[in-house]
C-alpha cells in the first residue's frame, strides 16, 4: 500500500470522526472525539511527510499534536465541563441520521468539484483533497444545524482542520511558520469562544443559540 | 471682478458662522449686516461690470490636476440674476426682522439663530449657483440650496412642516440625479466640467446632457412631474416662502437650464419640444389647481409653478431660434422674482396683522391697511402681466418670440395659444380675488388687524416700486 | 523597495502598549497610568503611520522583516486611516470611558480591559494591512476579530454578549473561508513558481499571476470574497455587523465601522489584483459589482426601517461598503480611484457619527430615536456635529461623501452601467431620507423636560471637531498628497506603472474648457 493510499484511507477516517464530533451528545465527549480526529490528522501529516519527503510536514505534525490533540481538547474539556444546559437536550436541529445523510451528500459534491482541478501534484491524493474540502463544509453545516453554542465551536474547529489538511496536501513544503500561525490562531479562537460561551452561560443561563434573540432587525 | 463675485458668495457664509458663535439676540443684526454687505458687493460688481463694457469673465477656482472643478463666470445674465437674488435676500432679511416677533398673530416666534444662519448660507449658495461656470459647481450649490431649504421649511418643527421639508428635499434630490448624469457625461466626453464645453459635445451626448439638465431643472423649479413639493413647502415661515420658493431657489432650475442653453452653441430641437410641451402641460395643470385654493400662500405656490412654466416655455422656444424668447425668459426670472416676493410678503403681512392667510375671510384690506392693499393689487397685476407692470413686458417678449418661431413649426402655435389662454384665465382669477379682498368695508378679521411694523412696511414699498420698474431695469440691462 | 524599521516600530508601539496595560496593576492609581500609555501609543501610531505613508509616497515601497511586511501606496491609504481615525477615536475614548466608569456602566477593571484591547485591536489591524505574507494577512484579520470581540461584549449585558457571540462565530466562520482561499492561492503559487517559498508573498504572487492556474484562482477569489466579505460586512454575510456595531462602546463602533471594515476590504483588493492579473478583470469585477449592488440595495431599505441610532448607522456602513465594492467592480482608473477615495471619506464621516452616537448615549441613555429628541437644544455642539455628519453622510456638498459618490457615479456612467448607477442613486435617496429623519426627529425638536442641558466635555468634542474638519477638507478640495496617494494606489490595483500618470479622465493633458480670463492660476482653495 503506497503512502498516498494510506493518506486517502486516513482521510476517510476523518469524515467518520467529524461525524462523531457532531453527533456526540455531550460537549466533553465531542472534545474527545475531536482529539481523536486531530490524531488522525497528525497521522495523515506523518504519512504524507514520509511519502513526499517533506521535513516541514514532520514539524507540522509535531505542532498539530501539541495544539490540537493535547492543548485544545484539554482546554475544552476543562472549560466546557463546567457548562451545562439540561433544557437544551441534544440541541440538534436535524436528527443524527439526517446529519449522516447530509455528510454523504457533501462528500459526493466535493468529489465532483475536486475532480475538476488539473494540478498534476494532486492526482494521487484527490480523494483526500475532496475529503478536506468536505470537512470544511461539514464544519459549516455543524454550526448551522446545532443550537448548542459549544457545538458551534466544534464546527469551527472542523472547518479549520479541513483547511489545514488542504494546505498540507496542496503545499507540503510551506514554511512551518505559516502552520504555526494558523495553529496559534485556532487556539486563540477556541479560547475566546470558550470565554464568551462561559459569560453567556453565566448571564443567560443557557447554551441555546436560539435563546440569543435580544437583537433583531 | 471675480473677487467681488467670490465676496458675494463668501460674506454671507462668514456671517452664518458668526451667528453660530454669537448669542441669539445678536443674530438678527449680524444677518442683516452681512446680507447688506453682500448686496453692496454685488451692486459694486454690477456697476464695475457695466462700466467696463460688460465683458464676460471667467476664472477657475478649484482645480484637480488640470480640470476645473468649480469656477466662476461673470456675464450679463449672471450679474442680473445675482443682483435680484441678493437684493431680495437683503430685503427679506430686513422684513424678517419685523416678521419674527412676539407680535406676530400667526406664529409668535422670536427668530432663532438657525433661521438667520441658514438664510445667510442660502444667500451665499444662491450667489454661488448664479456665478458658477461648471456643472459640478451647479450641482454643489444645487444641493446646498436644497439643504438650506429643508432646514428653513422645517423651521417651526411641527410634524407636518418636517414632513414637507423632507418631501421637498427628496424630490429635488431625485431630480438632481439629472445633474449627476449631465456632469458625468460632459466630463467623460470632454474631460472638463466647464459649461462652455457643452458646445463641443457630439449631438447625441449633447441631447442627453441637455435633457438631463432639464430634468434637474424641473425638480428644482417644481414643474411636472416634480411639482408636488412646492405647495407643501408653504409650511415654511412666509419670508422663507417668499425668498426661497418664489424669488430664488425655484429659479435655480430655470437658471441652470438657461445657462446650459447659452453654452450649448445650438441645442437639438428635441430638447425644445420636450421643454415646450412639459411647460404647457404644467401651465394648464397649475391653472386648474388655482381654482380650489383658499389659502393665499398655496394659491401663490401654484401661481409660481405656472410662472416658472412660462420661463421654461420661453427658454424652450429659444431652442427653435428665438433670441427674443430667451431674453424674455431671463427678464421674467428677474421680474417674477420681485413681483412674487412682494405677493408672498403681502401674505406674510396679512398673517402678521390679521393672523390668517385664508382669502375668504380677508376683505377690505385697502381700508384697513393701504400699503398691504396697494401691494396686493400691484403684485396681482404684475404677476398676471397687465401693462404697465413688469410681468407684461417679459411675457410679451416670450409670446412674441413664440409666435415668430411658430411660423416655421405650426405645432408650436397650438402650444403658444394654449399658454396665452392660460394667461388670460389666470388674470381673470386673480382679478376675482383682488376684487374680493382689496376694496370695500373691512371684514371682521381685517378690522381687528394689528398695525404693520415699519421694517416690513418699508420692504413692501420698495418691492411695490420694483414690481413696476423691474422690467425696465432688466430690459435696459439685457439690451 | 527599501527596507525600513518604520513598519516594525509602527506595529511594536500598540502591541507594547497593550502588554503594558495588561500587566499594569488594577486599581484607581493605575488608571491614570493606563490612560497615559494609551495616549502615548495612539499618538505614536498616528505619527509613525504618517511617516510610513510619507516614505511610501516618496516613491519607495517600504518593507521590513525580510519581505513579511510591505507598505505600498495601496497599503499606505489604509495605514493612514488606522493612524488618523485610531488617534481621534482613541482620544474620544478617554472622555467616553471615564464617563462610563464614573456612572457605573463599566467597572474599573473594564477600564483596563478596554484600553488593553483597544491597542491590541489597533495592532492587529495594522498587521493586516502591512503584511505581505498572505497567510499572516489572514492570521491578522482573524486576530482583529478576536481582539475586538471583548470590546464588543465589554458591557457584559445580555445584548452585548449576544452581539459578541454572533460577531465571533460569523466572522471566524467567514474568515475560515478566507483561510481556504488563502491556502488555495498559496498552493497554486507554490506549484507553479520556481521558488515555491515565494508563493507566500503577495508581491511575488501579483508579479507572477499570469503563471497561476486560472480555475484555482477563480475558486480562491470566491472563497476570499465570501470570507473577507463577511468581515467587510457585505450582504448577505452582514448579519453580525449591526449587532456588533450597535453594542460596542461608541469609540469602538467608530473604529469598527471606520477602519476595520476597510481592512477586510483591503485584503479583498489585494486578491482582486491577483485575480485581475491572472484571469483578466471580468471575473472578479462582475462578482464585486453584483455583491456591491446587492449590499447597497438591501441595506438602503434596512437603514430606513431602523429606529436604533447605532443600528441605523451600522446599516449605512453596509451600504457604503457596498458602494465602495461597486466602485471596484466598475473598475477602470476612475472607478478604483473613486472607490478608494470613498473608503477614506466614509471612514472619517462614519467615525464622526459613531462618536456622536456616543454623545447621544451619554446624554439620553438610549439609542432609540423615538426617545432621543432635541439634541441641538440639550447639547448644542454635539447636535451641530451630528447634523453636519448626517448631512455629510447623506452626500450633501460641501462635505466629502458627495465628492466620492459623484466620482463613482461618473465611473459607472463611463463604463456604461447607466441603469445600475441611476438605480443606485435612487437607492441612496432613500438613505438621504433616513438620515434626514435622524436630524429632524432627534437633533432638532423639543427636548424632554427632564433633560439636563449642557454638552459633553471638550475632551470628546475636540476629536469630533477634528473629524469634521477632515470631512470638510476632503469635501472642499482633496489635498494634493491625498490625491497623489490615491492615484498611485490605483496604479497598484490596475497593475500599471506608478510613475507614469494613469489615463484617468482627470489627467487629460489639455482641458477643453475655454477660460476667457488670463488669470487662471488661482491658488487652490
Amino acid at each position: 500500500m503506497s503512502g498516498f493510499q494510506i493518506v486517502n484511507g486516513l482521510a476517510g477516517l476523518l469524515i467518520v470522526t467529524s461525524l462523531l464530533v457532531i453527533i456526540a451528545r455531550r460537549p466533553t465527549r465531542s472534545a474527545m472525539f475531536y482529539a481523536l480526529q486531530s490524531l488522525v490528522l497528525v497521522g495523515v501529516f506523518v504519512t504524507l511527510a514520509g511519502t513526499v519527503g517533506s521535513h516541514e510536514l514532520y514539524a507540522w505534525a509535531a505542532t498539530s499534536f501539541v495544539t490540537k490533540v493535547v492543548l485544545v481538547p484539554v482546554m475544552m474539556v476543562r472549560m466546557f465541563g463546567r457548562l451545562d444546559d439540561p433544557k437544551l437536550g441534544s440541541g440538534e436541529r436535524i436528527s443524527p441520521a439526517v446529519s449522516v445523510l447530509l455528510a454523504a451528500v457533501v462528500v459526493v459534491l466535493c468529489f465532483a468539484v475536486v475532480s475538476g482541478v488539473a494540478l498534476p501534484a494532486v492526482a494521487a491524493i484527490k480523494p483526500a483533497l475532496a475529503v478536506s474540502l468536505a470537512h470544511f463544509f461539514l464544519g459549516l453545516a455543524a454550526i448551522v444545524t446545532q443550537r448548542n453554542i459549544l457545538k458551534q465551536v466544534f464546527g469551527y474547529c472542523l472547518m479549520e482542520n479541513g483547511s489545514h489538511l488542504t494546505l498540507a496536501l496542496l503545499a507540503a513544503k510551506a514554511p512551518e511558520l505559516v502552520e504555526v500561525g494558523i495553529a496559534t490562531d485556532a487556539v486563540f479562537a477556541v479560547v475566546i469562544m470558550a470565554v464568551l460561551a462561559t459569560q453567556i452561560h453565566r448571564t443567560f443561563g443557557t447554551l441555546d443559540a436560539d435563546q440569543l434573540t435580544t437583537l433583531k432587525g | 471682478m471675480i473677487d467681488l463675485a467670490l465676496a458675494t458668495i463668501l460674506l454671507p457664509v462668514l456671517g452664518a458662522v458668526l451667528i453660530a458663535l454669537a448669542p441669539q439676540p445678536a443674530a438678527k443684526s449680524i444677518c442683516r449686516f452681512f446680507a447688506g454687505l453682500a448686496l453692496l458687493s454685488v451692486l459694486y460688481l454690477a456697476y464695475g461690470f457695466a462700466a467696463g463694457g460688460k465683458v464676460a469673465t471667467e476664472r477657475a477656482f478649484i482645480t484637480l490636476g488640470d480640470v476645473e472643478i468649480v469656477g466662476f463666470a461673470v456675464d450679463t445674465v449672471s450679474v442680473l440674476v445675482a443682483v435680484a437674488v441678493v437684493a431680495i435676500g437683503f430685503l427679506v432679511a430686513i422684513y424678517s426682522g419685523g416678521y419674527f416677533d412676539v407680535g406676530n398673530r400667526e406664529h409668535a416666534d422670536i427668530g432663532r439663530r438657525r433661521f438667520w444662519a441658514f438664510l445667510l448660507v442660502f444667500i451665499g449658495a444662491m450667489a454661488g449657483l448664479v456665478f458658477t461656470s461648471t456643472l459640478v459647481g451647479q450641482l454643489v450649490f444645487f444641493e446646498i440650496t436644497g439643504a438650506c431649504s429643508w432646514a428653513l421649511i422645517g423651521y417651526y418643527e411641527k410634524p407636518k412642516a418636517l414632513a414637507s421639508a423632507l418631501k421637498a428635499l427628496i424630490i429635488t434630490h431625485i431630480a438632481s440625479i439629472g445633474l449627476y448624469v449631465a456632469a458625468s457625461v460632459l466630463f467623460l466626453d470632454t474631460g472638463t466640467f466647464s459649461l462652455s464645453a457643452i458646445a463641443q459635445l457630439p449631438t447625441g451626448a449633447k441631447t442627453v446632457v441637455m435633457l438631463a439638465i432639464l430634468v434637474a431643472a424641473w425638480g428644482k423649479s417644481a414643474q411636472l412631474p416634480f411639482h408636488m413639493w412646492l405647495p407643501d413647502a408653504m409650511e415654511a415661515p412666509t419670508p422663507v416662502s417668499a425668498y426661497l420658493h418664489a424669488a430664488s431657489m425655484v429659479k435655480v432650475g430655470v437658471y441652470i437650464f438657461a445657462r446650459a442653453l447659452m453654452s450649448s452653441g445650438g441645442t437639438p430641437e428635441i430638447v425644445g419640444w420636450v421643454g415646450t410641451i412639459m411647460a404647457v402641460v404644467t401651465l394648464v395643470y397649475g391653472f386648474v389647481m388655482y381654482l380650489p385654493q383658499a389659502d393665499l400662500k398655496r394659491l401663490l405656490a401654484y401661481s409660481t409653478i405656472t410662472q416658472l412654466a412660462y420661463i421654461f416655455l420661453g427658454l424652450s422656444l429659444s431652442v427653435f431660434g428665438s433670441d427674443l424668447a430667451f431674453k424674455g425668459a431671463i427678464a421674467h426670472i428677474f421680474n417674477h422674482a420681485f413681483a412674487k416676493t412682494l405677493f408672498f410678503l403681502i401674505a406674510g403681512s396679512l398673517s402678521y396683522t390679521a393672523g390668517t392667510r385664508m382669502l375668504p375671510v380677508l376683505r377690505g384690506i385697502l381700508a384697513k391697511s393701504p400699503v398691504i392693499g396697494i401691494g396686493f393689487t400691484v403684485a396681482a397685476l404684475a404677476i398676471t402681466g397687465v401693462p404697465p407692470f413688469s410681468g407684461f413686458f417679459s411675457k410679451f417678449a416670450i409670446f412674441a418670440g413664440g409666435f415668430r418661431v411658430a411660423d416655421a413649426h405650426p405645432a408650436l402655435m397650438i402650444l403658444v395659444v394654449v399658454a396665452l389662454l392660460e394667461s388670460v384665465g389666470s388674470f381673470a382669477w386673480f382679478l376675482k380675488w383682488v376684487g374680493w379682498s382689496v376694496p370695500g368695508k373691512p371684514s371682521e378679521t381685517m378690522a381687528a388687524a394689528a398695525p404693520l411694523p415699519a421694517s416690513m412696511r418699508l420692504v413692501l414699498i420698495v418691492l411695490i416700486v420694483m414690481a413696476v420698474c423691474s422690467s425696465f431695469v432688466a430690459t435696459a440691462w439685457l439690451g | 523597495m527599501v527596507s525600513s524599521i518604520l513598519p516594525l516600530l509602527l506595529l511594536a508601539v500598540p502591541l507594547a502598549a497593550a502588554v503594558a496595560v495588561a500587566v499594569a496593576p488594577s486599581g484607581p492609581t493605575s488608571s491614570k497610568f493606563v490612560e497615559i500609555v494609551h495616549v502615548a501609543s495612539i499618538s505614536a501610531v498616528g505619527v509613525l503611520a504618517l511617516l510610513v505613508v510619507g516614505r511610501t509616497m516618496a516613491g519607495d515601497d517600504v518593507t521590513a522583516l525580510g519581505n513579511w511586511l510591505y507598505v505600498d501606496p495601496l497599503a499606505a491609504i489604509f495605514v493612514s486611516l488606522i493612524g488618523i481615525v485610531g488617534f481621534l477615536t482613541g482620544l474620544y475614548a478617554l472622555g467616553y470611558v471615564r464617563h462610563e466608569v464614573a456612572h457605573g456602566e463599566l467597572t474599573p477593571a473594564k477600564h483596563k480591559i478596554f484600553y488593553g484591547f483597544f491597542n491590541l485591536f489597533v495592532f492587529t489591524m495594522l498587521l493586516a494591512v502591512t503584511s505581505n505574507n498572505i497567510v499572516m494577512m489572514w492570521v491578522a484579520v482573524e486576530a482583529t476579530t478576536l481582539g475586538s470581540a471583548f470590546l464588543v461584549g465589554l458591557y457584559g449585558k445580555r445584548s452585548s454578549l449576544e452581539a459578541a457571540w454572533k460577531y465571533v462565530i460569523i466572522c471566524t466562520v467567514g474568515v475560515a473561508f478566507g483561510l481556504y482561499g488563502t491556502i488555495l492561492t498559496f498552493s497554486n503559487g507554490a506549484e507553479v513558481l520556481a521558488a515555491p517559498g515565494g508563493a507566500i508573498y503577495w508581491t511575488t504572487l501579483a508579479a507572477n499571476a499570469k503563471l497561476l492556474d486560472p480555475t484555482l484562482v477563480k475558486i480562491a477569489f470566491v472563497f476570499v470574497l465570501i470570507g473577507f466579505g463577511t468581515k467587510a460586512g457585505l450582504f448577505p454575510m452582514h448579519a453580525w455587523l449591526p449587532d456588533a456595531h450597535s453594542e460596542a462602546p461608541s469609540p469602538v463602533s467608530a473604529l469598527l465601522s471606520g477602519v476595520l471594515l476597510k481592512c477586510a476590504l483591503f485584503v479583498i483588493i489585494r486578491y482582486h489584483v491577483i485575480t485581475m492579473q491572472a484571469v483578466g478583470p471580468e471575473f472578479s469585477q462582475s462578482l464585486l459589482l453584483t455583491l456591491g449592488f446587492l449590499s447597497v440595495a438591501v441595506s438602503a431599505f434596512l437603514v430606513y426601517v431602523q429606529h436604533d441610532l447605532k443600528r441605523k448607522l451600522a446599516y449605512h456602513s453596509v451600504e457604503h461598503l457596498g458602494l465602495i465594492v461597486l466602485g471596484l467592480g466598475i473598475g477602470g482608473p476612475l472607478g478604483i480611484g473613486a472607490a478608494l477615495l470613498h473608503a477614506i471619506n466614509h471612514s472619517f464621516c462614519k467615525a464622526l457619527l459613531f462618536c456622536g452616537s456616543g454623545n447621544v448615549l451619554i446624554k439620553y441613555g438610549t439609542r432609540d430615536l423615538k426617545s432621543v429628541k432635541g439634541l441641538l437644544r440639550v447639547a448644542p455642539v454635539s447636535g451641530l456635529l451630528m447634523m453636519a455628519g448626517a448631512l455629510a453622510l447623506a452626500g450633501f456638498p460641501p462635505f466629502n461623501i458627495f465628492v466620492s459618490e459623484f466620482l463613482i457615479f461618473s465611473a459607472g456612467v463611463q463604463e456604461g452601467h447607466w441603469g445600475l448607477m441611476i438605480v443606485t442613486a435612487l437607492l441612496f435617496t432613500i438613505t438621504v431620507a433616513a438620515l434626514i429623519h435622524i436630524v429632524s426627529g432627534s437633533v432638532l425638536g423639543k427636548a424632554p423636560d427632564t433633560m439636563v442641558k449642557g454638552d459633553v466635555g471638550p475632551s470628546m468634542l475636540v476629536p469630533m471637531a477634528g473629524l469634521l474638519v477632515l470631512v470638510l477638507v476632503m469635501g472642499v478640495a482633496v489635498p494634493q498628497p491625498v490625491s497623489r496617494l490615491i492615484q498611485q494606489a490605483t496604479a497598484v490595483v490596475i497593475g500599471g506603472d506608478r510613475t507614469v500618470p494613469l489615463a484617468a479622465p482627470w489627467q487629460h493633458p489639455a482641458p477643453v474648457a475655454e477660460i476667457v480670463a488670463p488669470a487662471r492660476a488661482e491658488p487652490r482653495s
